[in-house]
């Protein structure tokens, strides 16, 4: 994957002039909401293009390298080779889009996937993730070994104190120096908008991450009070449109936290779709970041093959 | 690609495209439709009537397909059901408040029972009013009809309201009408529009099922806008109000002038309104809203989009980015396509620039939707609106210019401004001469925003508690205010242009000769243009008393510039300004009690007794006024939503008053005291048989109005009244009954003061949503 955002010069005005009106912005989100519902082989060929897009995930202290094991092999077959022949897509290379993990994991991502002749990427949490309350020399640190460990996407968290506090140049000299330390690794910035406060800060935090060189701007740790909602992600995505406007770069998308049914996935791709474009519908730009999400999907897609609802233990655990 | 049916997932997977619309089931409905054997009837008296030999009129559903046909009443239909209504208005307005709001309740959980087939109706009508609506509207005006004794107390129901409507009208307008008319306790006659009429009977059904009594919602269906005037000419009626397209509404006007009937209109339809983003805006919300509301296939409005200079740019870049999967609009017809095309071409070659989604297909019924940037308000399309998903772009450099875009129109229905400064949010807003604002939002619509439409768009408030008084009079009153008549053939162009007769007295003894009186125009005092005068004379003829400048066609034109230069600023004073000279007018004329008691005496012969009385009422009347200037309030408003929901009470603007003979003092000082208390300039014309107490008033010094002796001027006003054109109508006709009713100007029950002041003024709302 080449690299996407070279970033820009810091530009405050810019940052100044930002006005976001809550309520307009959540009457979008309920229209988006509000939507038709899709149905049929638009329904599934939405929900497989869901499926590519996800990181699939595991955030936890009781990770193993075998639960991360089979996590890999689930997001290299995320969804039964027979219900995927049935609608000729077996062949069309449905995989998730990453699997993501702590730093301490990466090294078992990447040999379970090698073993298994996959070239999916890992991705890894760093800098003091979720709270980023750690010394910056030690986040720096994180971002490097978790590099040298094999993967190839780094999610790193902003600092909230600076941006709660308005220093958006401290903010912006720090995602910098992940950028750096990230090299050749994607990197996705995570705003925890949950602890942002307000609209307003979330669309300036996200202009700050972009100029910075974020490749992706994603919600949320998956661990704060309020993960991603469709209001907080509208103003993501315009700023992200605004960034295109200005700069000429596409910036990546990732909700992350709380996406757990199929309807779900169905918004969220409505939501890129509507506000950016289908240029954004894509692993390149969209990433959801999810855990259970994927059994409900592949549950919706053994319905649309087959007519009838699967238990659980009919398909495969991640 | 072929049909939808063979795309592949791998298809879709690729293009990500939506999947094709669902086609809605209207089973329900047609079930309904089947049962009246696809021939609607009229709604007279509690049930369905069919008369025989009545010509149809047949409606088609979006794809051409037969929907039902309904009938056109004649004379008889007409007759039959306003004696059914007439009957119906007994029964309904005897009812307790609780009963009346008790059937409006039952018949929220009637729809509920029947709102699939409700719903599916109105989109096989394209007469869209979604049940939700609907429900809200009934709940609002339940509770109105509950409360009505309780919280509009001396106020009594007209009779029988005629509610007529223009085919492109929606339901939501018309039971905007309907539903206040009931509550209020009067009877009403729908002559509903072509699509709402199936919509409109069946609603009439289950009002029946609810417990309506029989002939208080009637609904009669015809092919045009003649059946409006015919049952406006029907004796019962009581009032009538039109809601719909501007030029019904004239027609409606002009059809029934001189039959004695009051009518006002609101023509919601058709007006053009701005949409004003400011630089301070959130413009992505803001390009939302645009794309959201300008490029509907069914335009109730025409939207012009204002765009600050500075934020052009950005604004535009948004709109291309947003538009590019914005689907294609139907169009109704090939003629308006060929319309579209032309004013395309138009717009082009002067300059305009487009942003579309995508070209337009060479020929057919899809135009994509289109954004003409560089446009002015001379611009044809601008001028006169396409009928396609056309929206101009004009730049603003200013708040004050935009301001001055916005009103520069002549309509008045509506606006939608965009920014997150509040102060000049409300600043733009009081600005703006429309009936409602939107800020940072738009098309919201609640039964309980009182709205006039401003200029053009309206001649009536309606929604809120302001709404509700054009369907209710001062219990005191003596009914109907104008005496039923009916119209007289009148050659519109040649009224009043006739000359008045010069008397010339023969004696002349100068210590006797009859003093002369001015005009009082723009603060100073003056002969009238034509320099002709009238000569005033005693009761009985005879002798001269004075003469009096006859006021011609430019005496009316000064009078009116030097009205409109004024009003703004005593407008903009505060209340307690106002307040303040209307006390010192009083005081003045206080002053004068001996003059004006005597010139009544002579004019009208009087005794010096009774002169003297009236002129003591005038005084307290003209104190009155003043007391209410800074009583007179809007309000905040509860609406469903979030946010903040505001009405004003504005002034109309210049106001003229024609007016009355009886009591020439006393009634001068009523109507000049409301319209000016309200901030309304006045261009009065006395009374034609008894001008001197009134100019003998106006030597007490006063700015802000300006008084004309004139024949003229009155037939002038009198024709204006014909046509909505002029918005003045409301106070004038109202002084027109006046002269010929039987008002009695020395009753001062706070209900008529009220009644007048409600006549003075015209309402904005504005609408703030928050989170």
């Amino acid at each position: 994957m080449t690299r996407g955002n070279p970033g820009t010069r810091l530009d405050l005005e810019w940052i100044s002039k930002v006005r976001v009106n809550t309520q307009a912005v959540l009457k979008r989100a309920q229209q988006i909401q509000g939507q038709k519902i899709l149905k049929k082989q638009w329904q599934a060929a939405w929900l497989l293009k869901a499926v590519t897009c996800i990181d699939l995930t595991t955030l936890a202290g009781d990770d193993t390298p075998s639960n991360v094991h089979r996590l890999c092999l689930k997001a290299i077959q995320p969804i039964r080779y027979d219900l995927l022949r049935k609608m000729d897509m077996h062949n069309k290379g449905v995989s998730t889009a990453a699997v993501c993990v702590y730093p301490s994991r990466v090294a078992d991502a990447v040999k379970s996937l090698k073993a298994a002749n996959s070239s999916l990427p890992v991705a890894s949490v760093a800098t003091g993730f979720p709270a980023g309350q750690t010394p910056l020399e030690t986040r720096l640190r994180e971002v490097r070994m978790a590099v040298a460990d094999g993967a190839t996407e780094i999610d790193i968290v902003i600092n909230r104190t600076l941006a709660l506090t308005g220093q958006w140049e401290a903010m912006y000299d720090e995602i910098r120096q992940f950028r750096e330390a990230c090299g050749d690794a994607h990197m996705k910035t995570i705003l925890a908008i949950g602890e942002l406060g307000t609209f307003t800060n979330v669309y300036k935090a996200s202009m700050v991450a972009m100029m910075a060189g974020s490749d992706f701007i994603k919600t949320s740790t998956g661990k704060e009070a309020i993960n991603a909602t469709y209001p907080v992600a509208i103003v993501m995505v315009r700023a992200i449109r605004n960034y295109f406007l200005c700069s000429g770069h596409k910036v990546g998308f990732k909700p992350a936290g709380g996406i757990r049914t199929a309807q779900e996935a169905l918004v969220w791709l409505t939501l890129i779709k509507e506000e950016l474009g289908n240029d954004w519908l894509c692993p390149h730009l969209f990433r959801l970041g999810a855990s259970s999400l994927l059994a409900d999907i592949e549950r919706q897609i053994y319905h649309h093959v087959t007519g009838q609802y699967p238990a659980y233990h009919e398909l495969p655990m991640a | 690609m072929a049909g939808s049916a063979t795309k592949t997932v791998h298809d879709i997977f690729q293009s990500m495209e939506y999947g094709p619309a669902a086609t809605s089931s209207t089973a329900t409905a047609q079930a309904w439709l089947d049962h009246h054997s696809r021939s609607l009837g009229l709604f007279i008296d509690g049930k369905f009537v069919r008369p025989a030999d009545r010509q149809t009129r047949s409606l088609a559903d979006s794809k051409g397909g037969n929907v039902c046909s309904t009938v056109c009443a004649v004379e008889d239909d007409v007759s039959q059901c306003a004696s059914s209504a007439v009957n119906g208005y007994k029964a309904w307005s005897g009812m307790t408040c609780y009963n009346r709001a008790k059937v409006l309740l039952r018949l929220v959980s009637i729809l509920g029972q029947h709102s699939k087939c409700f719903a599916e109706l109105c989109d096989l009508c394209q007469a869209s009013c979604s049940p939700s609506t609907l429900v809200r509207l009934l709940q609002y005006y339940s509770s109105w009809a509950q409360l009505r004794d309780t919280l509009i107390t001396n106020w009594t129901p007209l009779g029988v309201v005629a509610v007529v409507v223009s085919d492109d009208c929606s339901l939501y307008s018309l039971m905007l009408k309907v539903l206040p008319a009931l509550a209020m306790g009067n009877s009403v006659i729908i002559v509903p529009g072509r699509t709402t009429a199936p919509p409109a009977l069946l609603l009439a059904q289950l009002f029946t099922s609810a417990g309506l009594a029989a002939g208080a919602l009637n609904v009669l269906t015809g092919s045009d806008m003649l059946l409006g005037a015919k049952v406006a000419q029907n004796q019962s009626i009581s009032y009538v109000t039109y809601s719909g397209n501007k030029q019904d509404g004239v027609m409606l006007c002009k059809a029934t002038a001189g039959m004695g009937v009051p009518i006002s209109i609101s023509p919601c339809i058709g007006a053009t309104c701005p949409f004003i983003i400011f630089e301070s805006a959130d413009l992505d919300s803001a390009v939302d809203g645009v794309i959201e509301t300008a490029f509907k296939k069914k335009k109730e409005v025409h939207w012009v989009l204002c765009v600050q200079e500075s934020v052009l740019d950005s604004v535009v870049s948004r709109l291309r980015l947003r538009m590019a999967g914005v689907k294609c609009v139907g169009l109704h017809s090939d003629a308006d396509r060929a319309q579209v095309d032309m004013d395309i071409q138009e717009a082009q070659q002067q300059g305009a620039t487009l942003i579309q989604s995508c070209a337009a297909p060479s020929s057919g019924a899809l135009y994509p939707p289109t954004v003409l940037c560089g446009a002015a308000p001379s611009s044809p399309f601008v001028v006169s609106p396409s009928p396609g998903p056309l929206l101009p772009l004009m730049t603003f450099r200013s708040n004050t210019e935009a301001v001055a875009l916005g009103n520069h129109s002549p309509h008045g229905l509506a606006a939608s401004i965009w920014t997150e400064d509040l102060t000049l949010a409300l600043e733009t807003a009081k600005s703006l001469s429309v009936g409602s604002v939107w800020v940072n939002s738009h098309s919201v619509s609640d039964p309980c925003l009182p709205a006039s439409g401003h200029k053009d768009s309206g001649s009536c408030t309606d929604g809120g508690q302001e709404g509700l008084y054009q369907f209710l009079r001062p219990s005191c009153s003596s009914s109907p205010p104008l005496p039923r008549s009916s119209p007289v053939s009148l050659d519109y162009t040649k009224f009043g242009t006739a000359a008045s007769p010069a008397i010339i007295p023969d004696d002349s003894d100068a210590s006797s000769a009859p003093k002369s009186y001015l005009q009082f125009v723009g603060g100073k005092a003056c002969k009238s243009e034509s320099g002709c005068s009238v000569a005033v004379q005693p009761p009985g003829g005879g002798s001269v008393l004075a003469y009096c400048p006859d006021g011609g066609r430019k005496d009316v034109r000064n009078a009116v510039e030097a009205a409109i230069k004024v009003q703004p600023g005593w407008m903009k004073k505060s209340p307690s300004a106002r307040a303040q000279s209307l006390y010192s007018l009083a005081k003045g004329l206080e002053a004068k009690r001996r003059d004006i008691a005597v010139s009544i005496n002579i004019q009208t012969g009087l005794s010096m007794d009774e002169a003297e009385k009236e002129v003591d009422l005038s005084f307290a009347r003209l104190s009155d006024w003043a007391a209410y200037c800074d009583k007179v309030q809007g309000g905040t408003l509860p609406i469903p939503q979030s946010g903040s929901a505001l009405s004003f009470p504005e002034a109309l603007g210049v106001v003229g008053i024609v007016l009355p003979e009886k009591n020439p003092i006393l009634s001068m000082v009523t109507l000049l005291g409301a319209a000016i208390a309200t901030g309304n300039a006045v261009i009065m014309v006395p009374s034609q048989k008894y001008p001197l107490p009134a100019l003998a008033f106006i030597q007490v010094s006063v700015k802000t109005f300006n008084v004309l002796r004139s024949k003229l001027g009155c037939q002038y006003l009198q024709y204006t009244c014909t046509s909505p054109l002029k918005t003045l109508h409301l106070f004038c006709q109202k002084n027109e009954e006046d002269k010929d009713g039987g008002r009695d100007w020395t009753q001062s029950h706070p209900s008529l003061l009220e009644e007048m002041w409600r006549n003075a003024v015209q309402w904005k709302s504005v609408w703030i949503p928050t989170a």
